[in-house]
């Protein structure tokens, strides 16, 4: 019986040793990816590739700290572990200045302008007018999501501006349900559930000399209202929202479309985010852009291979083929195509959505701004801050950083 | 009277019992229904595998099973040869190492400071070595979590063994080896037993170091697999979550009934000999 | 047997753990120390530059860590002595009645064979406002729903309510086995002695499961020290950096915004903290294991 479990185990360990013995050759691309849909999506259309090139395409989905984490580690080597990689757009600063990516011109591949104009230039380093350094992947971009039952039995329409916003939650709060729900954990989150409506009353991060103008008019307006919004409604996580407003116990929430939108079935309405802050402001664009974007890694062994392979997935066919299992497109002549977009009602919103969209700020400490904004923001929502106070302290946070 | 002090002592026991095992099975609940959490019921009908099997199907579940079979196991191996020895010479009288109780406290160290401190040194370490593709980094990283214990824990039971059955055997003319692999050994079998077990469970459910050294999908822990089933643009599938984490639970508890006797031996015996 | 067979034998049992140790330990230690005098970022395209002490000054002036630190010694505290006191109560009630004691150990063993993400999201589900089971039967008893998570006045606690859950059956185990050990003659003859029930746990329980207490307690301060998953994956931090944590800390400069130089400091005063907390066990247990102590 010993003597079993012993020999077991140096089997295991002879093989554990070995297995990774094999190395990585000229018949295989490796892909770092956000796990999840987007990986489904390429391993639905992946063999046609495969067969085409003779190649082995190996798809790692990870969570998106740890994504980010292995990108950064793994480009400092000589050779890459990683030919292609995923990467969420506020990263793309800090990438593409470090020179994680090839530049695509390099390897041939052309910025096709059939890909939507806000998620190209994402990829573009400097931001909309460098060089091209990744394609957009996935062109997702916020939403307003609604209950229309709910709003039609308080006799209000679709609300344009956050006055309204809020005049319609705190009448739907009188009728006894959430009137708004905000995402406000710390961190990500309220950072991209606030930065719409800051941007809405005409508010910036930054201004031109990347000094950050956070306590500002319009932030404190927006923060007023967003605390307002809190009190007409609740603060809940991603999966409370979209059971929430989907079975009509809170009117309204924003939203990324994945959520609400599963293949040709929406749980609830939706809307482009209003454009406003007060009724009779300028219209902005409001709706917070959230693509992922692939590049070719710079220290590739394999980069012209890997430059193929971003083509065909980013391509009009293999996108229009990834929509079935979960993939969003980024290319205008897909979601205008008639055939999809009479199966997927949410395609024209969802462009609208897009090219009105608004990147988060360009900068290569992006993570580390939006890390200090969203703790200042909590902590006005959770009280333990004045608006004044928490956006003083948000604003010389974030100078901080930017030093 | 007695009849009552005993009745109520279980139905304390059985509070317990419940607040403890309630969320696993909500967990195998989440993990057996088909539709979302709101439909779901404190005694739900119908149950469905779909999530299991999807599980395997899908994510390909079997692969990080196996890998952290062959991680642990591969890692236990190294940590009980090399700890045992080092254990046995730190715990024997007649062995006089010099700087024995520096080492002792460099062992404790390694278990005391924080993982996240060298989990970056390390990985650049391994990069420059150029192990990174294999799993050697991993296995050596869970040698490292374990190590300290093994060898503190062992400690105590080498020092229990009476000097005279070492002297009687090195009368007989047993090799230095023979004595440690024949004779000792086999007297601290319990506690070895139980440091095996509770070295099990935390190799079975190690992240930190796997999510830095883990390079391909091939080589995924359940851990890391784990990790990934929670996404930030989409919703999180609970029935998937739910059956990773029922199944990862099964290999463990398998040990913890079958083996319980062993490690309920040692720790008692490693209680009695601090 | 001639000494100098014995000394090799000696060293060649000695080796492998050495060589282990110096590979595994050594090297990211100094690296680590080393870094932290420096502005170290990962991706940067000049080397990196000596800056004395700037990053430790930094960290100790900056208002999150300072939280980080509370939050984490406010846990520690509150997570070592619940499930220490919790896992010796269910011990000695276990120990005390007879049928079931088979099937208790098991059962109560299973919330710490869990992985830790799994832990996180499971109770996230339970949480949940609207489709957690907690809300729906405290919904049954007319209260709720409660915000668990988002709450400034919750927050913390539901994560220390969730570590106890998951750790109380662990320091149950230890304790446990420890009470078997005790011999019942030493019962016995407290009982000759009259000696009443809390006096006999004073005088002869607790002084023998003592070594067996502070392992417990030395195991969890280490660990529940070192929080991350659960507040990364349940509040990221919040509401208002009332869950951030040191490790959560080090993790978010260090490794997510790869400030390896900012990160590196924050982890040396992070081993201060650890070591000033822990110094009294170690020294205790260099004390307790001397050469053959026989019981």
């Amino acid at each position: 019986m010993k003597k079993g479990i012993v020999a077991l185990l140096s089997v295991a360990l002879m093989t554990g040793m070995l297995a990774g013995c094999q190395s990585k050759g000229n018949d295989k691309l490796v892909i770092a990816a956000r796990g999840g849909s987007h990986v489904a999506a390429m391993e639905a259309v992946k063999a046609t590739f495969e067969q085409e090139h003779g190649v082995k395409v190996e798809i790692i989905g990870l969570e998106a700290a740890d994504l980010k984490q292995k990108i950064a580690l793994d480009a400092k080597n000589k050779k890459s572990a990683y030919d292609l990689i995923m990467a969420d757009d506020p990263w793309m600063p800090e990438f593409s200045e470090a020179g994680i990516f090839k530049k695509l011109s390099d390897l041939g591949v052309q910025a096709d302008p059939d890909f939507e104009e806000s998620s190209l230039a994402l990829g573009k380093h400097p931001y909309g007018t460098g060089e091209q350094y990744a394609l957009p992947f996935s062109g997702n971009v916020q939403l307003f999501f609604y209950n229309k039952d709910l709003l039609d039995r308080n006799g209000a329409t679709v609300p344009q501006s956050w006055e309204e916003v809020l005049q319609r939650a705190e009448k739907v709060k009188g009728s006894g349900s959430a009137g708004y729900i905000i995402r406000g954990q710390q961190g990500n989150p309220i950072v991209s559930d606030f930065l719409p409506i800051f941007w809405a009353y005409g508010g910036q991060v930054f201004d031109d000399q990347w000094k950050a103008t956070v306590h500002s008019e319009a932030g404190v307006k927006a923060l007023n209202t967003y605390k307002s919004l809190l009190a007409a409604g609740e603060n809940y996580e991603t999966t409370d929202i979209v059971s929430a407003v989907s079975e009509g116990r809170a009117a309204m929430a924003l939203g990324w479309p994945s959520w609400f939108i599963s293949g040709e079935e929406a749980k609830a309405d939706y809307a482009p985010i209003p454009s406003k802050g007060d009724a009779d402001g300028q219209p902005v664009a409001t709706g917070m852009i959230g693509n992922w974007m692939m590049g070719v890694t710079a220290n590739s062994q394999n980069a012209e291979l890997a430059a193929q392979f971003l083509t065909f997935i980013t391509s009009s066919d293999s996108q229009k083929q990834m929509v079935a299992h979960g993939g969003v497109p980024s290319r205008k002549s897909v979601y205008l195509d008639s055939e999809l977009s009479a199966k997927y009602k949410h395609f024209p919103v969802q462009l609208e959505a897009l090219q009105n969209s608004v990147a988060r700020p360009r900068t290569t400490k992006w993570s580390r701004v939006e890390e200090a904004l969203g703790a200042e923001l909590s902590a006005a929502i959770a009280g333990t801050k004045s608006v004044e106070a928490a956006l003083t302290a948000a604003n010389q946070a974030i100078d901080q950083v930017m030093q | 009277m007695n009849k009552l002090i005993t009745g109520s002592k279980y139905a304390i026991l059985a509070v317990v019992l419940l607040s403890t095992l309630f969320p696993v099975y909500w967990m195998t609940v989440i993990a057996t229904q088909a539709d979302s959490l709101a439909k779901v019921s404190l005694v739900p009908s119908a149950p469905t595998w779909k999530h299991v099997i999807s599980i395997f199907t899908v994510e390909r579940y079997m692969l990080p099973l196996a890998n952290s079979f062959m991680v642990t196991a591969a890692s236990l191996l190294i940590v009980l040869v090399f700890g045992l020895s080092c254990a046995y010479v730190l715990g024997r009288r007649s062995f006089r190492v010099k700087f024995r109780n520096a080492l002792l406290v460099w062992v404790l160290l390694v278990r005391v400071l924080p993982p996240i401190a060298f989990a970056l040194p390390l990985y650049i370490l391994m990069n420059d070595a150029g192990l990174l593709s294999t799993k050697l980094p991993v296995i050596l990283a869970h040698v490292l979590i374990n190590l300290p214990f093994v060898i503190w824990f062992m400690l105590a039971f080498f020092s229990g063994v009476p000097e005279e059955i070492e002297e009687s055997a090195r009368v007989d003319g047993a090799s230095e080896f023979t004595i440690f692999a024949k004779v000792i050994v086999p007297l601290v079998v319990p506690g070895i037993a139980a440091v095996t077990i509770l070295s099990f469970m935390d190799s079975w459910n190690e992240y930190l170091y796997s999510v830095i050294f883990i390079q391909s999908p091939d080589s995924f822990t359940v851990p890391l697999k784990l990790a990934t089933l929670n996404s930030e643009q989409e919703l999180t599938e609970w029935g998937k979550v739910a059956s990773g984490g029922m199944i990862s639970m099964i290999p463990v508890l398998l040990t913890a009934v079958f083996m319980q006797r062993h490690l309920m031996n040692g720790l008692t015996a490693g209680a009695v000999k601090e | 047997m001639s000494l100098h067979s014995k000394r090799r034998f000696q060293w060649l049992m000695l080796t492998p753990v050495l060589l282990l140790l110096f590979g595994l330990t050594v090297f990211p230690f100094m690296y680590t120390v080393s870094n932290s005098f420096t502005d170290y970022y990962y991706l940067a395209s000049e080397s990196k530059e000596f800056v004395g002490l700037r990053n430790y000054v930094q960290v100790l002036q900056d208002e999150v860590f300072l939280q980080a630190v509370w939050n984490t010694v406010k846990f520690m505290l509150l997570a070592v002595t619940t499930e220490t006191v919790l896992g010796l109560a269910i011990a000695l009630l276990l120990e005390s009645v007879k049928k079931g004691l088979r099937f208790f150990r098991v059962a109560l063993l299973i919330p710490s064979l869990l992985p830790p993400v799994t832990v996180a999201l499971l109770w996230q589900m339970m949480l949940s406002n609207h489709n957690g089971i907690i809300n729906h039967m405290l919904a049954f008893f007319g209260a709720g729903p409660f915000n668990f998570l988002m709450d400034i006045n919750t927050a913390f606690y539901a994560i220390l309510l969730i570590d106890i859950w998951q750790w109380t059956p662990f320091a149950f185990l230890l304790l446990y086995a420890a009470l078997q050990a005790v011999s019942r003659s030493q019962y016995e003859a407290a009982l000759v002695d009259g000696a009443g029930r809390i006096s006999t746990f004073i005088h002869i329980t607790l002084p023998n499961i003592l070594p067996s207490l502070m392992l417990v307690i030395l195991l969890r301060t280490i660990d529940s020290f070192r929080l991350f998953d659960k507040v990364n994956i349940l509040t990221g931090g919040g509401p208002a950096n009332s869950t951030t944590t040191i490790t959560q800390y080090i993790y978010r400069h260090g490794v997510y915004n790869l400030q390896i130089g900012y990160g590196a400091s924050a982890s040396m005063i992070m081993v201060l903290l650890v070591l000033a907390f822990t110094v009294f066990y170690i020294m205790r247990s260099l004390g307790g294991k001397r050469y053959g102590r026989n019981h």
